[in-house]
């Protein structure tokens, strides 16, 4: 970035902008390979030799870290480095005190006469022993702002004199840093000190680091050099339900969201939040008066956005005066503006905030409670999530001929659907397949598909029984429109597995049986052998809600029904053209015999409806598999008005 | 002659001096104690234990932490609580920071203004500036042992039933012992003034009363001891001393068998004269203190050797606590309905408070006598000894005399006003 | 010519005096700044016109109701010193028990001039030009409000609760040991002394400007209090607060 003037005479470097904003985000496993992870070095140290290391580095800089004082852990100046803590809590606050202080002088100047200004002094060398992880983050945030623009040389001249030195940490129940990707990081610090079985391994992170090694551990950094650790995730149970980089779209759409005003009715208003923030900087600038009146300092204090008279201007009026307003602002700030600009968001995940919130304010819960309640439809747009399927029970298996069965499943949420779409079900280890829903779309909670045992995929669900489980992802597709139906004859023509979608039909239209006309349904297959729900087909045959009519290739069977192909089956078809509409499901070679039928015996082409399915792996037309020439089937279709398809050559034609 | 001195400045609290004289006969000799009665014990009633101290000492801002201490004793007292030799450490450490601080503050600002013949030490920034220096850096002295021990100078916040709530550093310690060695030459130029002042040739036979300290020197003890040898546990102390009001103050008197008597640095110097520290022993005898010593102007003499006590004690105290190595320890309280009497010598004497509570710890009811309502008796009966001495002065001289005398007492208003005995007729 | 300033004390410990002069080297700095021509601890009276009075205690009796206008009229700006001028505070408490009433159990019969009278904050006896609150106050706040007052800026004292000083010291909670605590609503700028020393604060600065009183309670809920227990704290120094 050509804005952040930071110029470090050569000594020293800031991690670069490309090497620091790869650090890893949610769900991603592998450890971020960097040029400074693969830099750095890795030598083994005792305890006893940190402690002569920190007492050599006393003499040139003022050496800070956490110690026990008072019965509480805080981070000071280290006068014996035996009560220096190396793994402590992190609820010890945070170290941008010494980066950033609450009181920073910016000059001196006298009263009477001549006004004179007076530079402060330079920063004191200082070395902070016990960045957290996340807090090493949060430097990366200060470093962002205040370096940006105009960069606020007193808050750099703290950081050019000031070397940072990691170590590691055990998350509490407040800790989210793995939902905001700063639970680890390879950059960004001098030294970092891991926990190694007997003793530490020390990680140099730059050259400065390198050379404290080798000026105050002589002979840890002559040692030979041991094997990288591998990052460590770190197990914070308090998480976001959701990427990370959804938060800056998912604030977008929650300005006027009720939440905040819920939120500003708890809080205190006290500022806890933002004080005890380790990338929070807002502050204030007043003339402190020395005892004697002839001078003083301009001083730089912390402030907070959630403080009465933050945003009051000359003649009292306050541009946010409500705390809703208030806290709404601190949310957008750290996870929608800094985003914006920064393309990392201004919380580190440290916890600080919800830990020491009387009124229990928690960012994790406020942010899923927004997702929840206003960003679902933003869900199809994170990544992965599309592709992950929700998992639910087999309640049912039934078997319909010696090679299909018939799985009912209930789902966790209700789906919409219409007859004819389908659903991808999924076994982990084999993959997922699309199976076209079998059932009744009067019912959203379940589905039913039919599974013939071809593959492996079929094969294994065909080992499943009720009470297992399937991944399933849908619907997916574009479905009979039943309504469309109303007040005319209906014509159903299957074809083998066909007669699937055509149930699913079927079942749609007879538990509204009186909204239409005449229902025929015509049935093809190979053998009996092959024939599906052949109780439902008796049963509706005897029924008087429709007209069934079966067609069996292969001779001798045991209904004693007509040899022969599906076409001997309209040479005796009463059938009102005009007032008909006609559904078509089955193998493709089958609508080459039957469309040119229909239509001469007048079926307008709007009216007639094929099944043309394709191979829909991915139900997002997305994957490309199930295109027919330039028609996505798994957006458009699978069914389809002839009229729309006739002009496709890779639909019936081939 | 009519001598009316309103708004009595330099002491502690609101009070009028009136003195009227006919041919050479004292016929009217009184202090008017006119500050607002604020009835302290009745505000303490009703209250938790654990807020009790905390409102107790803002009885007096002067002598906070000897109010808080007592009120502390008397409830542990009530609880039949004993506290650990650490925690009585800390406490007499916390009194000797309140008695430099209260006697520095009497000694430069209020009493040597009247030998030096100035209306204020304030008044001497300029012309005097090593004076008043010197004055403020002693004060603070004492005031910084009160801040590291108490939390504050002025009303304790570390202080608790039982204990503390919070201990000091090891390093505050050292802190404090290093400013108390640096602060000796300032003692030295302190002893050099106060002992060379010359006192008014007087002496007025009266009782006196002390505690007795198995320690040592008077500070913390359960048995009260009179000059005449009377002996009586503090528990008892209603057999002993007598409270009455007076229809010209606002604050009670008090008398032992129908005698005014005296508490405070002189009666305490008297009682507790084998025991003063080396340093101390030695200005004692610079200005020819004794166990007999009966001039109330030397009580002023008698707080410059309890100064050099105070600060040689303290010394020997923090090396001893830095050598036992400060442990926290929790209080653990346990409320009984009973009840319990505690004193301890403030910087003015003998101050005792008696509190009852019931079984929740709620306080039943308390009383509190205060040192200097137990001398103004004796002081009034100085004052009409004292005139017919002076009374030929001219009025300035007579005036300034008698006020010396008053503030020989460094009389604590604020605290008297808020006497609130019942009325035991 | 310097400004002129005195110190008056009313119905209280003195404390407030006291921490003043405890300010040591630095009251040497306030000393060549103002000349200090009343100070009644320790230092004569006159009657003379003021620039700044700072006055202290309660204002209980007719004759200290006198006493102070007469202080008024005299002083250009009159300063309130610590929380028994500033809200009457602790000497208020005794009101409930009725003074005249009060003074008969204690004392006895001849206790006629013995009434308390009403302890009522200074200011609403007569207009105050700035306060500096807190049983006693801070040494280091009077000189800033001092300061301020000789530069001729506005005397704000900090308009944020207590709780932030108790964070910027790095102090836990209190409520986290079960303890109520007035922190959330009471005036900062004591730097959290008293949660420092191990007590809870018990609100001698007085109540922030814009209290969050029903977010407080809710707070005390969620500690199993009732706002009957918190009134009860309110007491102590007489903080005013809609009791709904």
């Amino acid at each position: 970035m050509s804005s952040r003037r930071l110029n470090l005479g050569g000594q020293y470097q800031l991690p670069s902008k490309n090497t620091y904003r790869g650090f890893p985000l949610m769900r991603t496993t592998q450890a971020p390979t960097s040029a400074a992870a693969e830099s750095s070095t890795w030598r083994a140290l005792s305890r006893v030799e940190i402690d002569l290391f920190v007492r050599s580095m006393m003499t040139a800089y003022e050496v800070v870290g956490v110690q026990k004082k008072h019965g509480r852990m805080t981070m000071d100046k280290v006068e014996d480095p035996s009560e220096l803590l190396l793994e402590f809590p992190p609820q010890v606050h945070s170290p941008k005190k010494f980066l950033f202080p609450n009181w920073q002088k910016l000059f001196r100047f006298s009263l009477g006469g001549k006004v004179h200004l007076e530079a402060d002094k330079a920063a004191v060398p200082r070395v902070i022993f016990g960045m957290h992880p996340c807090d090493l983050h949060a430097v990366q945030v200060l470093d962002d702002c205040l370096f940006e623009g105009e960069a606020d040389s007193v808050y750099r001249s703290k950081r050019e004199a000031t070397l940072l030195i990691g170590v590691d940490c055990l998350p509490d129940e407040h800790c989210f840093c793995s939902s905001v990707g700063t639970d680890r990081t390879d950059s960004g610090f001098d030294l970092f000190f891991h926990r190694a079985d007997e003793g530490y391994l020390v990680q140099s992170g730059s050259e400065r680091g390198e050379a404290l090694l080798r000026r105050h551990a002589p002979q840890v950094a002559k040692r030979d050099e041991e094997a990288p650790l591998p990052l460590q995730v770190k197990p914070c149970e308090h998480q976001l339900d959701f990427a990370v980089d959804a938060l800056a779209p998912l604030l977008g759409d929650v300005y006027d969201h009720h939440l905040w005003k819920e939120i500003g009715e708890r809080c205190l208003g006290c500022g806890a939040c933002t004080l005890l923030c380790p990338t929070c900087y807002c502050f204030n600038v007043e003339d402190r008066m020395d005892d004697d009146l002839a001078g003083g300092e301009r001083v730089r204090t912390w402030d907070s956005c959630q403080f009465d008279h933050f945003t009051r201007v000359a003649g009292g009026r306050d541009f946010r005066s409500d705390q809703a307003d208030r806290q709404r602002h601190r949310f957008f700030r750290k996870y929608k503006y800094l985003w914006e600009k920064h393309e990392r968001t201004a919380c580190v995940g440290c916890g600080r905030c919800s830990r020491e919130c009387l009124a229990n304010i928690a960012p994790v819960n406020v942010l899923n409670r927004l997702f929840v309640e206003e960003a679902s439809p933003e869900l199809k747009a994170l990544p992965a999530n599309e592709y992950q399927p929700d998992m639910v029970e087999i309640i049912a298996v039934e078997d319909l001929t010696n090679q299909d069965k018939l799985f009912r499943l209930r789902l966790n949420t209700p789906i919409h659907f219409t007859p004819g779409m389908f659903v991808a079900i999924s076994i982990f280890g084999l993959g997922e397949a699309p199976f076209t829903i079998a059932s009744s779309s009067d019912d959203d909670m379940h589905v039913e598909i039919v599974v013939r045992a071809k593959g492996a995929l079929t094969r294994a669900l065909h080992r499943l029984q009720s009470g297992d489980s399937v991944g399933l992802r849908g619907p997916f597709g574009h479905g009979f429109q039943v309504e469309g139906f109303a007040g005319r004859d209906l014509l159903l023509v299957a074809g083998g597995l066909g007669l699937v979608t055509l149930r699913s039909l079927l079942l749609s239209l007879l538990a509204n049986r009186q909204s239409f006309g005449t229902i025929q349904l015509l049935y093809g297959v190979r053998n009996m052998d092959h024939m599906l729900f052949q109780k439902e087909l008796l049963e509706w045959h005897g029924s008087n809600q429709l007209d069934c009519r079966f067609a069996i290739k292969e001779p001798g069977n045991s209904w004693g029904v007509p040899t022969g192909d599906i076409t001997h089956l309209f040479r005796n078809l009463d059938l009102q053209p005009q007032r008909t509409s006609v559904a078509v499901s089955g193998p493709a070679g089958m609508y080459r015999f039957i469309n040119p039928l229909l239509l001469r015996m007048g079926v307008d082409e709007e009216a007639l409806f094929l099944n043309l399915e394709r191979h829909m792996k991915c139900g997002l037309g997305k994957c490309g598999k199930c295109r027919i020439n330039d028609v996505c089937v798994c957006e458009t279709g699978p069914i389809f008005p002839y009229s729309k398809v006739k002009h496709l050559k890779e639909a019936i034609e081939r | 002659m009519k001598v009316q001195v309103p708004y009595l400045s330099r002491i502690e609290g609101h009070a009028h001096l009136v003195v009227d004289t006919k041919a050479g006969e004292v016929v009217e000799c009184q202090l008017e104690v006119v500050e607002t009665p604020r009835f302290f014990e009745k505000l303490l009633v009703g209250r938790h234990y654990s807020e009790v101290a905390g409102l107790a000492s803002r009885i007096c801002g002067v002598c906070s932490h000897s109010h808080t201490l007592v009120s502390l004793m008397a409830t542990e007292r009530a609880f039949g609580m004993e506290v650990s030799e650490q925690v009585t450490s800390l406490r007499r450490l916390l009194m000797y920071g309140e008695i430099l601080q209260s006697h520095l503050l009497h000694l430069y600002f209020m009493a040597v203004p009247d030998y030096l013949g100035v209306n204020s030490l304030l008044a001497m920034a300029q012309s005097r500036r090593d004076l008043v220096a010197r004055a403020l850096r002693l004060k603070k002295l004492g005031s910084d042992i009160c801040e590291v021990i108490g939390g504050r100078p002025v009303h304790p916040v570390t202080t608790c039933v039982g204990g503390f709530h919070r201990f000091p550093e090891a390093s505050e310690l050292q802190r404090l012992r290093r400013c108390l060695s640096k602060a000796l030459p300032d003692l030295e130029q302190t002893v050099e003034l106060v002992a060379g002042l010359d006192w008014p040739d007087f002496s007025h036979q009266a009782e006196c009363l002390a505690l007795h300290d198995s320690d040592g020197y008077p500070q913390f003890g359960e048995t009260l001891i009179s000059s005449a040898g009377l002996q009586v546990p503090n528990s008892c102390y209603r057999e002993m001393i007598r409270e009455y009001v007076v229809p010209h103050s606002t604050a009670k008197h008090a008398r032992i068998n129908d005698e005014t008597y005296m508490v405070g640095p002189l009666a305490r110097l008297r009682q507790g004269f084998h025991h003063l520290s080396p340093l101390a022993r030695e200005v004692a005898d610079l200005q020819g203190l004794s166990p007999s010593t009966n001039n109330p102007y030397l009580s002023q003499g008698a707080r410059l050797v309890e100064v050099l006590h105070c600060v040689e004690q303290s010394m020997h105290l923090i090396d001893h606590l830095l050598l036992e190595g400060l442990k926290y320890e929790e209080p653990v309280v346990t409320c009984k309905a009973r009840e319990g009497v505690a004193t301890l010598e403030a910087p003015r004497g003998v101050l005792l408070h008696a509190y009852s509570y019931d079984k929740e710890g709620f306080l039943t009811s308390a009383d509190c006598v205060i040192p200097t309502a137990q001398n103004l008796a004796n002081l009034e009966m100085n004052l009409r000894a004292r005139v017919p001495q002076i009374i030929d002065e001219e009025p300035d001289t007579f005036q300034s005399e008698l006020e010396k005398l008053v503030r020989a007492y460094d009389p604590c208003l604020s605290c008297s006003t808020h006497l609130l005995t019942i009325d035991r007729l | 010519m310097k400004p002129r300033v005195g110190f008056f004390d009313f119905t209280g410990c003195e404390g407030c005096q006291l921490t003043i002069l405890n300010l040591a080297e630095k009251l040497l700095d306030v000393l060549d700044l103002v000349e200090v021509v009343e100070f009644r601890e320790v230092q004569g009276h006159c009657n003379e016109d003021l620039d700044i009075a700072f006055v202290e205690g309660s204002i209980c009796r007719l004759d200290e109701e006198k006493r102070l206008r007469m202080i008024r009229t005299r002083s250009k700006k009159l300063i309130t010193l610590g929380a028994c001028a500033d809200l009457a505070g602790i000497n208020i408490a005794h009101e409930e028990a009725g003074g005249a009433e009060l003074a008969m159990a204690v004392y006895g019969s001849d206790s006629k001039h013995l009434q308390g009278g009403q302890a009522r904050p200074v200011s609403v006896i007569v207009p105050i030009d700035g306060r500096i609150p807190g049983c006693p106050v801070d040494g280091q706040e009077f000189l800033s409000i001092l300061h301020a007052l000789l530069l001729d800026r506005p005397t704000n004292l900090p308009a944020f609760s207590l709780c932030v000083e108790c964070k910027l010291a790095e102090l836990p909670c209190t409520f986290e040991q079960g303890i109520v605590c007035l922190g959330p609503v009471v005036r900062a700028g004591c730097n959290a002394l008293c949660i420092e020393g191990g007590d809870r604060c018990r609100g001698c600065r007085g109540l922030v400007d814009n209290p969050r009183e029903s977010s407080y309670h809710r707070v005390l809920e969620t500690f199993n209090r009732s706002v009957d227990d918190i009134l009860e704290e309110y007491r102590t120094y007489n903080l005013r607060i809609d009791e709904e």
